[in-house]
């Protein structure tokens, strides 16, 4: 049995590799069911066994890939708190938030073979969630667009900084009118927690 | 030398974004008339 714990070099890159490939498939998704981009865009794929639909548009296929290059060295160290897909009206409100948090436990013991196929059933769980969503929000005016905003701390960004992508793809701290919402209303889609990560 | 971990009382959190933006619905929609007018015109060749 092959046991990980978090001092081990690669822990953090496996979990931040498993993560942004989840938080990929979940981003597409997420456009595709809020329809904040047109459907003809997304093309049906499959990832962890289930249907899912990807864009094939080149510039928003790089810009999902290029924010997630640059919030894997956080989530490498475990200083990402959440990952918030932010969908925003024409004025730039926020109008709808899709909050993924983080956390990882200090220690694990598991083998890798029951740790990746449990993952795969959990990840599965939330992309369905994801999938039937908007069954249960209100439609979004048109002209809607998104960011991702990622919470972490002062000294993590240096970590950022790191990264080479960084360069054509800096980021800034966000205002208040890029994080509050008006009447916020709370819908929690599903809590998943295994041993390397728990997303909610 | 041993790395110097910062004060947790300066190290605030913080709420970051990228500074570009995802490209906007219309010109997504542009590009997607383009490329479905390319394969109309690749089929009738």
């Amino acid at each position: 049995m092959t046991t990980l714990t978090r001092q081990d070099l690669n822990f953090g890159q496996v979990v931040a590799d498993i993560l942004c490939e989840f938080l990929e498939v979940a981003i597409h998704l997420i456009l595709y069911v809020r329809e904040v981009y047109p459907s003809g865009i997304f093309q049906k794929r499959k990832k962890y066994n289930v249907p899912v639909q990807m864009s094939c548009h080149p510039e928003l296929n790089q810009y999902i890939q290029d924010t997630l290059h640059c919030v894997k060295p956080l989530i490498e160290k475990n200083e990402a708190e959440k990952v918030v897909v932010v969908i925003m009206d024409k004025e730039h409100h926020p109008v709808e938030r899709f909050v993924f948090e983080i956390s990882q436990p200090p220690l694990l013991s598991i083998s890798s073979e029951t740790l990746l196929s449990h993952l795969e059933q959990l990840l599965r769980a939330v992309i369905l969630k994801i999938s039937v969503c908007d069954a249960v929000l209100d439609n979004n005016p048109p002209g809607c667009t998104f960011t991702v905003l990622v919470y972490t701390r002062e000294a993590a960004t240096r970590n950022m900084e790191k990264v080479q992508v960084i360069k054509d793809f800096p980021w800034i701290v966000a205002d208040e009118q890029e994080v509050l919402m008006q009447e916020p209303r709370l819908i929690p889609l599903k809590t998943m927690t295994s041993d390397i990560v728990k997303v909610q | 030398q041993k790395e110097r971990s910062p004060s947790p009382t300066c190290d605030q959190k913080v709420i970051l974004l990228p500074c570009k933006s995802a490209p906007s619905r219309d010109r997504v929609q542009l590009w997607l008339h383009a490329k479905r007018q390319y394969e109309c015109l690749q089929k009738e060749r």
